[in-house]
C-alpha cells in the first residue's frame, strides 16, 4: 500500500519525461495534476487504513535489497509520518496549481516536482537508516535545479549555497549513520533506540551532535540558517510554498525519528541546552525578520523562528509537546505555504516584494483586497491567534515545554509575540494606507500616482483560499489530527525515560 | 520577469498657477479637448443629473416635511412609508442620500456667501424666535429642549434652510446636466469647448435666480428665507457650495488620515483642500469616505455609452468607481471652468488696461487655488 505512494510520483515523473513529441506545458501540468491528485487520494486511503491507536510503524512493506550493506527497503508509518505525508501531497499538489506560465523546459520542471514528492514521501515512510538517506538526498539535486533553472537574478549564488549546505547536512547524517553501525557492529541500519550498554555517552553524543548539526541545516536553526533565505528570494513561489511547506520538514522529522528515537539517553543529556537553542533560534529568527524589507525574506526568517518552536519541542519532549511538535509541522507547512503563495501574488502583480516600495495594498479597487484579507489572516494565524492552526501548536509547544524548561519556553513564547510585531509590520506597510509601488516621495506627488495593477483572478487566489480555509478548520478542529499523532506522541516521548531504564538494567 | 513599476504607474502632468492663469485668461478650456474626454464629462454629467434630481428632491422633503422633526429616521424615504420602500431602503437598494447630507453638513459648516451672513442675521434670528415659539406650543419635547440648550433649535433652522437652498440648487444643476446630455445627443455639442459654453450659459441664466424658503408649523406660515433678503442662486448659494464642496471639503477619514495635531490639517478653515477637486480616487470605497457614496449613485444611474468606455481600461468594472470619480473631477473642472468664465468682472477681449488687470486679477486667484488641485485629470486619457 505505501510503495503507491512512490510509485505514483516517480511513474508520474517518468510518464512525462517519456512523453512523446513536445506536449504544450499546459497539457504536462495536467498530467502533473492529475498525477498528483492521484498521490493525494492514494493518501487519503493510506489515511483511512492507519490504525491512530498503535504507537508502532504500521502497514509495513519489506523487501530485502542489498541485506549485506545492511540496506533493506522498509516502509512504514506511524503518527508522526502521516500528516506530513498528508502536508506533502497536499502542498505538492499546491504547487502543481500554483505553476503557471512555465515556459522553459516545462517537462523537466514537472517532472523535478513529481521527483521530489517522491522523494520526501520515500523519506518519511523510510523505515531503514540508508533508504531514509537515499531518499534524504533524492530531494537534494532536483530542488537544486528547481532554484538554478527557474529562480531570481541571483539563483545560481543561492542554489550553489542550498547545495553545499545541504550536501553537507547530508554528510553528516550519512556520517552518523555509517558511525552508528560501526560503532555499535550492528549493520541492519533499523531504527531503534540505542543504549549506553551498546554505545558510550561520548560515541552517542558524537554521533547525536553530526545528526544534530545535519538536520540544523535543512531546519534550518540558527546558526545554520543562512542558506534558506537567499533560497527563498530566489526561488520561485510555487517551488518556496514546497521548500518551506514540506522540506523543511524532513529537518524537524529527522530530529525527531531519528536524533530523539535513535539516541534517547543522549538527547535527555544534551535536551537543556537544546532547549535553550532552540529559544536562541526563535529571537533571532524573529528579531531578522524584523529588520527585513522584503517580504520573501521576512517570510524566511520567521520560517527559522518557527522552527526553534520544534526544536524546544522535542527537547521537551513530553507527550504535549511532541504532539505540538507534528502539529507545529502541519500548520506551518500550511500557513508558511499560504504566506509564500501570497507574497508570489504580490510579486506577479506589482513586480515588487520591497516593504519601503509597497503601499496601500488593500485598496479595494485597485490594489489586491483578497490577497491582502488572506495575508492579515495568514500573519494572525503565524502568530498563533486563537481559532487557527498556529495557535493549537504553540499553544501545545508551550504548554509541553514550560514545565520542563521554563527559560526556554518563556524565550520562545517572546519569540511568538514578536511574530506578531514583524507581521504586522508588514501588513501596515504594504496593505495599509495610499496605494502605491513605486518609493515614496511628496505626498502630494504620491497622492496623484495613477496605480493600475491587474486584478487577480479567483483561480490565481484558489489554492491560498484553500490553505486558509484548512488553517482554520484545523484551528477550530485539532482533535482529528491530533488523534492522529496522539499515541505516537506518548510513545516518543517515553524514549528518553526507557532509555535510561535500559540503561540501569530496570527493564528486561 | 518581474514588471517594472513605471508601467503600472501613471502620474498625469500638473500645470503650474501660471499656465492655467494663461489658459483661463485665454478662454481655452481646462480640460484638454478629446472625444473620450468628452463622452465621460457628458455621460458622468447625465448620470450626475439624476443623482442629483434625487438628491434635491428628498433635500426639499426634508427641509419642508421633516422640519425641526428631533427623530427624522423616515428622512430618506420621501415620505412614501410602504412596506416595500423600507424593505428596499434596508436592503439599499436606494440612493445614498446621505451624501447629500454630507454636501450641507460642509456648506454649513464652511459658512461662506451671502446665505451663510443671513443666517447670521437679526432677521433671521426674529423669524425664528417666531417659528420655535409657535413649534414649542405643540411639542413638548421641544418645549423643554428649547430654555435648555437655546441655540439648539435655531441651529437646527439653520441646517433645514442650508438643506433647502442646496436642494434648490442642485434641482437647477439636475436639469442643467439632463439638458447637457440631451443636447449632446442631437449633436449641439461636439467639443469640450461648446460644453463649457452650454454650462456658463446655463450658470449665467439661472444667476439671478432667487432662493427663498417657508415652513408650514401648526398650521402657520413661516419665512425661514424671505423673499426680502435677496438672496440669489449664484451669489449666495452656487458660489458657497463651490467654496465648500469643490474647494475646501472636509479632511474625512479615509485610507489616508490626517493629524491635526502633527498641524496635517490648517487651522484655518479657509486654506482647507479637501474638495472634490483635490480628492484623491483611489481611496474611494474605502474606509468610508462620503464622496465614494455618490460615485455608488453614480454607478446606478451610468450610461450604457460610458460603461462600456470604461470596460476597456485598467480592470473593467472592477475599479469601476475609481473611474467615476476620476471622470467626474473632469467634470466638475467643466463646470468650475463655466463659473470662473461666468463670473470675469468684464469681456475677456475687453482692451481696457484696468478691465484686463481685474480679469488677471479673477484668473490668477482661481490659478492658485486650482493649481494644487487634481489637474493631472486634465490632460490624461487614461
Amino acid at each position: 500500500m505505501l510503495s503507491t505512494l512512490l510509485l505514483i510520483p516517480f511513474l508520474g515523473s517518468f510518464l512525462l519525461l517519456l512523453w512523446p513529441d513536445k506536449p504544450p506545458p499546459g497539457r504536462m501540468r495536467t498530467i502533473v495534476l492529475l498525477v498528483l491528485i492521484a498521490q493525494l487520494l492514494w493518501n487519503l486511503v493510506v489515511l483511512k487504513a492507519f490504525n491512530p491507536a498503535l504507537p508502532d510503524l504500521q502497514l509495513v512493506e519489506t523487501l530485502p535489497w542489498l541485506p549485506g550493506l545492511g540496506m533493506e527497503y522498509r516502509l512504514g508509518i506511524d503518527g508522526l509520518s502521516l500528516p506530513l505525508l498528508l502536508i506533502n501531497s497536499s502542498l505538492s499538489l499546491v504547487t502543481a496549481v500554483c505553476t503557471r506560465d512555465i515556459n522553459e523546459r516545462p517537462r523537466l520542471y514537472f517532472a523535478l516536482l513529481l521527483i521530489i514528492s517522491g522523494a520526501v514521501n520515500g523519506a518519511f515512510m523510510a523505515g531503514n537508516l540508508l533508504l531514509f538517506f537515499l531518499f534524504y538526498e533524492l530531494e537534494l539535486i532536483p530542488l537544486w535545479l528547481l532554484i538554478s533553472i527557474w529562480g531570481g537574478v541571483d539563483r545560481a549564488a543561492a542554489a550553489t549555497k542550498f547545495l553545499l549546505f545541504t550536501a553537507v547536512s547530508g554528510m553528516l547524517i550519512l556520517g552518523a549513520f555509517l558511525g552508528l553501525a560501526l560503532l555499535t557492529g550492528v549493520a541492519d541500519f533499523s531504527i531503534s533506540p540505542i543504549d549506553s550498554d551498546h554505545l558510550a555517552m561520548g560515541s552517542q553524543l558524537l554521533l547525536l551532535g553530526a545528526l544534530l548539526i545535519g538536520f540544523g541545516i535543512k531546519i534550518p536553526l540558527f546558526p545554520f540558517h543562512s542558506w534558506l533565505p537567499d533560497a527563498h528570494t530566489q526561488a520561485s513561489s510555487p517551488v518556496s510554498v514546497l521548500l518551506a511547506g514540506v522540506l523543511l520538514k524532513l529537518g524537524t522529522y529527522g530530529l525527531l525519528r531519528f536524533c530523539l528515537g535513535l539516541f534517547p539517553q543522549a538527547w535527555a543529556l544534551v535536551a537543556p541546552w537544546l532547549a535553550i537553542w532552540a529559544g536562541v533560534s526563535v529571537l533571532y529568527g524573529s528579531l531578522a525578520a524584523i529588520a527585513q524589507r522584503d517580504m520573501k525574506r521576512m517570510v524566511a526568517y520567521s520560517s527559522v523562528g518557527h522552527m526553534g518552536y520544534i526544536l524546544l519541542a522535542a527537547a521537551a519532549a513530553t507527550p504535549v509537546s511532541i504532539a505540538g511538535a507534528v502539529f507545529q509541522m502541519v500548520s506551518h507547512g500550511l500557513i508558511s505555504a499560504l504566506l509564500f503563495l501570497l507574497v508570489g501574488i504580490v510579486y506577479r502583480k506589482t513586480g515588487t516584494r520591497d516593504l519601503e516600495v509597497l503601499r496601500g495594498l488593500l485598496n479595494p479597487e485597485r490594489g489586491l483586497p483578497l490577497t491582502g484579507s488572506l495575508m492579515t489572516l495568514g500573519v494572525m494565524a503565524s502568530a498563533g491567534m486563537p481559532g487557527m492552526a498556529g495557535f493549537i501548536s504553540e499553544f501545545l509547544v508551550f504548554r509541553g515545554s514550560i514545565e520542563r524548561f521554563p527559560l526556554a519556553t518563556l524565550l520562545c513564547m517572546v519569540g511568538s509575540g514578536l511574530t506578531a510585531v514583524y507581521f504586522l509590520l508588514l501588513v501596515n506597510r504594504a496593505f495599509f494606507g495610499r496605494l502605491a509601488i513605486t518609493p515614496p516621495s511628496l505626498a502630494e506627488v504620491d497622492g496623484r500616482l495613477d496605480i493600475r495593477l491587474a486584478a487577480v483572478a479567483p483561480r490565481e487566489t484558489i489554492p491560498a483560499l484553500a490553505l486558509a480555509i484548512t488553517v482554520i478548520a484545523l484551528g477550530l478542529l485539532p482533535a482529528g489530527l491530533g488523534r492522529l499523532s496522539e499515541t505516537t506522541s506518548i510513545a516518543m516521548a517515553r524514549l528518553p525515560e526507557l532509555g535510561a531504564l535500559l540503561s540501569s538494567g530496570g527493564v528486561g | 520577469m518581474p514588471v517594472i513599476s513605471e508601467l503600472l504607474t501613471h502620474r498625469g502632468g500638473m500645470p503650474s498657477s501660471l499656465e492655467l492663469q494663461q489658459q483661463l485668461l485665454t478662454g481655452s478650456t481646462l480640460l484638454s479637448e478629446s472625444e473620450e474626454n468628452l463622452i465621460e464629462v457628458v455621460d458622468v454629467l447625465h448620470s450626475y443629473g439624476e443623482v442629483l434630481d434625487a438628491y434635491s428632491r428628498n433635500l426639499i422633503y426634508q427641509a419642508e416635511a421633516q422640519f425641526l422633526n428631533p427623530f427624522p429616521i423616515f428622512r430618506f424615504l420621501d415620505g412614501d412609508l410602504s412596506f416595500g420602500k423600507i424593505w428596499r431602503h434596508l436592503c439599499h437598494d436606494r440612493i445614498n442620500f446621505e451624501y447629500a447630507e454630507y454636501c450641507m453638513k460642509t456648506m454649513l459648516w464652511h459658512g461662506t456667501g451671502g446665505l451663510d451672513a443671513y443666517l447670521d442675521s437679526e432677521a433671521f434670528m426674529r423669524d425664528c424666535s417666531a417659528i420655535i415659539t409657535r413649534k414649542t406650543k405643540g411639542d413638548p419635547l421641544l418645549a423643554i429642549l428649547h430654555p435648555l440648550f437655546p441655540n439648539f433649535l435655531p441651529e437646527a433652522i439653520r441646517a433645514a434652510a442650508t438643506t433647502n437652498a442646496l436642494g434648490q440648487f442642485w434641482r437647477v444643476m439636475s436639469d442643467l446636466f439632463i439638458d447637457l446630455a440631451q443636447a449632446e445627443a442631437q449633436g449641439s455639442i461636439t467639443t469640450i469647448r461648446t460644453l463649457v459654453d452650454f454650462l456658463r450659459q446655463g450658470l449665467v441664466a439661472a444667476a439671478g435666480q432667487p432662493i427663498s424658503y417657508g415652513v408650514t408649523v401648526g398650521g402657520d406660515r413661516f419665512w425661514v428665507l424671505p423673499p426680502e433678503a435677496g438672496l440669489t442662486f449664484l451669489a449666495d448659494v452656487a458660489v458657497p457650495y463651490v467654496e465648500a464642496v469643490f474647494l475646501r471639503g472636509t479632511p474625512f477619514l479615509g485610507t489616508v488620515s490626517f493629524n491635526a495635531q502633527a498641524q496635517q490639517i490648517s487651522p484655518d478653515q479657509g486654506k482647507f483642500s479637501y474638495g472634490a477637486l483635490y480628492a484623491d480616487p483611489l481611496p474611494t470605497m474605502g474606509a468610508g469616505i462620503p464622496p465614494s457614496l455618490l460615485m455608488q449613485d453614480m454607478y446606478r444611474h451610468l450610461p450604457q455609452r460610458l460603461h462600456g468606455l470604461y470596460l476597456k481600461r485598467t480592470r473593467g468594472e472592477g475599479d469601476e468607481r475609481v473611474k467615476i470619480c476620476m471622470s467626474f473631477q473632469k467634470a466638475m473642472f467643466c463646470v468650475t471652468n463655466a463659473a470662473i468664465e461666468g463670473t470675469f468682472p468684464f469681456d475677456l477681449a475687453s482692451v481696457d488696461p484696468s478691465q484686463q488687470a481685474a480679469n488677471q486679477a479673477h484668473a490668477a486667484a482661481w490659478a492658485d487655488r486650482l493649481a494644487t488641485a487634481r489637474t493631472d485629470c486634465l490632460a490624461v486619457v487614461a
